[in-house]
């Protein structure tokens, strides 16, 4: 079936490199002939504040710049406490894609209020829509600092799970981050690509189960 | 056809409307339209000028030498700006004058409170608000022929949305640039010159006269009249049930939520197109105001006798911070289902840089229990309460004359210290720290030298090092600056170097003199400063008194580790090793 369009949010903290995320996709879209309408809100602060990015992509002209609540096909999120917080922007079968980053909010570490009691990863999984996990601790890898690189991570398993041509993705990464980091990129997108397919075989034989 | 957000949607528009001159001062949202200017269009000067006031001043000159020229500034900004402002507004203009403001909607920090529409209604000039990035760049070619065609300065309204807003937008490929010259009036002065001689002379048809006079309500009743018929205002009749008069993004909110209402989508939004709205208002049956920012088109709109629904349904601030098509939804489709956020997820306040000048400053200070101002900088991340450092702060280039206030209503008693960035001081700071001098008062003033605009993201000032227009020479120092105003006192600390800083500011709050002290460290984000070995927290020595947390440094947090257990943590990413922590651990918990 022919893909019309979907409205993606993508979220996370500053520094992760939401908007070259955004960036990136958008390139993608555009190749493929889709309009486009991106709107990077930047949250109140500098290092450490949210950041979240409405990115639609569609057949006919996108109107709104902003996501509705209940329409967002896909959460994207590179810290988990901004996972939660747009949970309830998707739809039924909305899916998320998250990492287990944390940056703990300086409300919290103050103790101007409190932590959430339960496990964010857990609160994620058991949200009931389609999630994937990412673990940063896990994939830690001494050819690139995932650290800095989790949007690249993020997009090969993103581009994976929805089936794209990696070489047309790869392609657009080369043309857009510095040449320096050209090299750290690709092993970043490919250690995406490679969590996605374990992450989806996985996924599958789950369904299967039920 | 190319993707542009709003910012350089209206950078582009200049462009092609041959602007030669951009002046301006940085501010979020809008900063990026002076950026995109200077990188992308060298025939058009750019200068970031001392504060909104100066560059709005720039610009009406360059107009009245008769090229078209643009102001760049938040709407805060355009209070600097105001009275200059209110100098063009009226006055008979050569080459197109458009002011570009972003209005900074949704944030949670101050600027939501500001609408610069309300400049409209003030000074009786044009507004124009766009709604996407190809609107950004239309509208701004249009506002200068407006400017032109009716002699009046021109408000294009940006917001945050639009700024922030990436959209296709077709672009003249073919376009060459070309500044054209309009001189089309000799002279041209401010209504107050205008109208006193006009109201006292006895034979004001006199040539020598009239070249000054310009019968300005004629221009606005004619701009009133002929905008029923701009393309930019635009009725769009659909069904008789709902009508939305709007502007802005919202329009696109409101399209998308309301498919089927008729709508009145404005590009100009002061003065209105009374008969648009009068014959969208008798095809439905209710009428609809959904604006971003004040009621101000709701206003507008009743005083024309004209009966719509605004804020009564769609409350203001504090229970709105701008528009969603969610809101819309909630209040005009019936049975739209509800989703809500979930409860409890912690807020982010804003916290400072790791290893940021700043936090060094405000440690020494409340370690002192040092009283003290703070202005418009990134250090204003002080006031908040993970920090408590300050205990004043209103807007930019504030601090000095606040704290001279504070000291001279007290008998300085007590030394009340200003704090203010270096981009504070330039702007209208030094205002205050002249008026101190000469009004022989003995307050002490801490300027923090990051030789850039930290904040709105490192744009060049007066003792910067580099800039559109820089030259070594013409370097402002801030200390010969302060030592030529007078000032007694006056020391240059490296912020790092800390226990030379806490004497420093002891020092100055103690000395019976007015005093300096600038604390220099280049703005560690803006020219990205090798990062030393990152610190850590031996948990086996860690209190947890929380004493490194308020420090306020976003590499320190409060973590629950794997076990579940709370662990005060240094995250190794973030941490530059400054070692500003390691000397607010009174238990030497704190190690490289």
């Amino acid at each position: 079936m022919q893909d019309t369009g979907k409205n993606i949010i993508i979220a996370g903290v500053g520094g992760q490199g939401i908007l070259l995320f955004s960036n990136l996709l958008s390139k993608f879209y555009m190749k493929l002939g889709y309009e486009l309408k991106i709107s990077d809100v930047i949250g109140l602060g500098q290092r450490g504040g949210g950041v979240e990015s409405h990115f639609r992509y569609s057949n006919n002209p996108v109107l709104s710049p902003f996501i509705k609540a209940g329409d967002a096909d896909y959460v994207i999120s590179f810290e988990q406490t901004e996972t939660l917080r747009y949970l309830h922007c998707l739809k039924e079968d909305g899916i998320i894609l998250s990492s287990t980053f944390e940056l703990s909010t300086s409300s919290v570490n103050t103790r101007l209020e409190k932590d959430m009691p339960e496990s964010k990863t857990e609160l994620i999984r058991k949200s009931g829509k389609k999630t994937f996990i990412v673990d940063p601790d896990e994939n830690k890898n001494p050819d690139f600092d995932i650290s800095k690189m989790m949007n690249i991570v993020m997009l090969g398993f993103y581009a994976e799970l929805r089936g794209y041509s990696h070489d047309e993705m790869i392609q657009i990464v080369k043309e857009n981050v510095p040449k320096k980091f050209v090299e750290g990129n690709i092993k970043a997108y490919e250690k995406g690509m490679a969590i996605a397919q374990t992450e989806v075989a996985e996924k599958e034989s789950e369904l299967s189960n039920c | 056809m190319v993707m542009m957000n709003g910012n350089e949607a209206v950078a582009r528009g200049a462009f092609e409307a041959g602007v030669k001159v951009a002046a301006g001062f940085p501010g979020t949202p809008s900063t990026e339209v002076m950026d995109y200017t200077h990188q992308r269009y060298p025939d058009i000067y750019c200068e970031w000028s001392t504060n909104e006031k100066v560059g709005l001043e720039v610009a009406i000159g360059a107009s009245f030498a008769g090229y078209r020229s643009l102001a760049i500034m938040k709407t805060v900004g355009l209070h600097v700006a105001a009275d200059a402002l209110g100098g063009a507004a009226g006055s008979q203009i050569n080459g197109g004058l458009v002011i570009v403001v972003g209005d900074d909607v949704g944030r949670i920090a101050g600027d939501d409170y500001n609408d610069v529409r309300h400049y409209g209604n003030m000074f009786n000039i044009p507004v124009l608000e766009p709604s996407d990035s190809q609107d950004a760049k239309d509208l701004m070619v249009k506002a200068f022929a407006i400017s032109e065609e009716y002699t009046t300065p021109v408000i294009l309204k940006i917001t945050s949305v639009i700024c922030k807003t990436t959209s296709r937008v077709i672009i003249d490929e073919d376009y060459t640039y070309e500044a054209k010259c309009r001189v089309k009036y000799p002279v041209s002065f401010s209504k107050v010159i205008m109208t006193t001689m006009m109201m006292n002379a006895k034979g004001s048809e006199h040539p020598k006269l009239v070249k000054c006079f310009n019968d300005f309500p004629a221009h606005m009743k004619r701009l009133a009249d002929d905008c029923n018929d701009f393309d930019i205002n635009n009725l769009e009749l659909r069904g008789k049930k709902i009508g939305v008069i709007t502007a802005g993004t919202p329009y696109f909110y409101t399209k998308e939520v309301l498919p089927d209402a008729s709508i009145l989508k404005l590009g100009l939004v002061m003065p209105l197109p009374e008969k648009l709205i009068r014959k969208l208002a008798k095809h439905v049956d209710k009428l609809y105001v959904i604006e971003d920012g004040h009621d101000i088109l709701e206003k507008n709109i009743k005083d024309l006798g004209v009966s719509v629904i605004g804020k009564e349904l769609f409350p203001k601030f504090p229970e709105m911070t701008r528009f969603t098509p969610d809101v819309i939804e909630e209040k005009l489709v019936p049975d739209a289902p509800k989703r809500a956020i979930m409860d409890g997820i912690p807020f982010r306040l804003p916290v400072s840089c790791a290893g940021c000048s700043h936090l060094f400053i405000t440690q020494i200070l409340k370690k002192h229990k040092i009283k003290a101002a703070a202005d418009v900088t990134c250090g204003l991340i002080g006031c908040f309460p993970h920090t408590e450092a300050y205990s004043l702060q209103k807007c930019m280039g504030s601090s000095i004359a606040l704290s001279h206030g504070y000291n001279v209503a007290t008998d300085h008693k007590e030394n009340f210290v200003a704090m203010i960035g270096d981009g504070g001081f330039w702007a209208t700071g030094i205002n205050g720290l002249m008026n101190l001098i000469f009004n022989d008062s003995q307050s002490t003033v801490i300027i923090v030298d990051n030789s850039c605009l930290a904040m709105t993201g490192g744009q060049h000032i007066a003792s910067s090092e580099f800039g559109f227009n820089y030259k070594p020479e013409n370097k402002l120092e801030i200390a010969k600056v302060c030592e030529a105003i007078g000032v007694k006192d006056i020391v240059t600390v490296d912020a790092y170097e800390i226990e030379t800083l806490e004497n420093a500011i002891l020092n100055a709050v103690n000395a019976k003199t007015n005093s300096v002290v600038i604390v220099k460290k280049p703005c560690i984000t803006k020219f990205k400063l090798p990062k030393s070995d990152p610190y850590h927290i031996d948990q086996e020595l860690c209190t947890q008194c929380r004493k490194c947390i308020h420090i306020g440094c976003l590499a320190i947090e409060s973590k629950k580790g794997k076990d579940g257990k709370v662990e005060i943590v240094i995250n190794e990413d973030l941490c530059v090793g400054c070692g500003l922590c390691s000397t607010a651990c009174k238990f030497d918990a704190i190690k490289l």
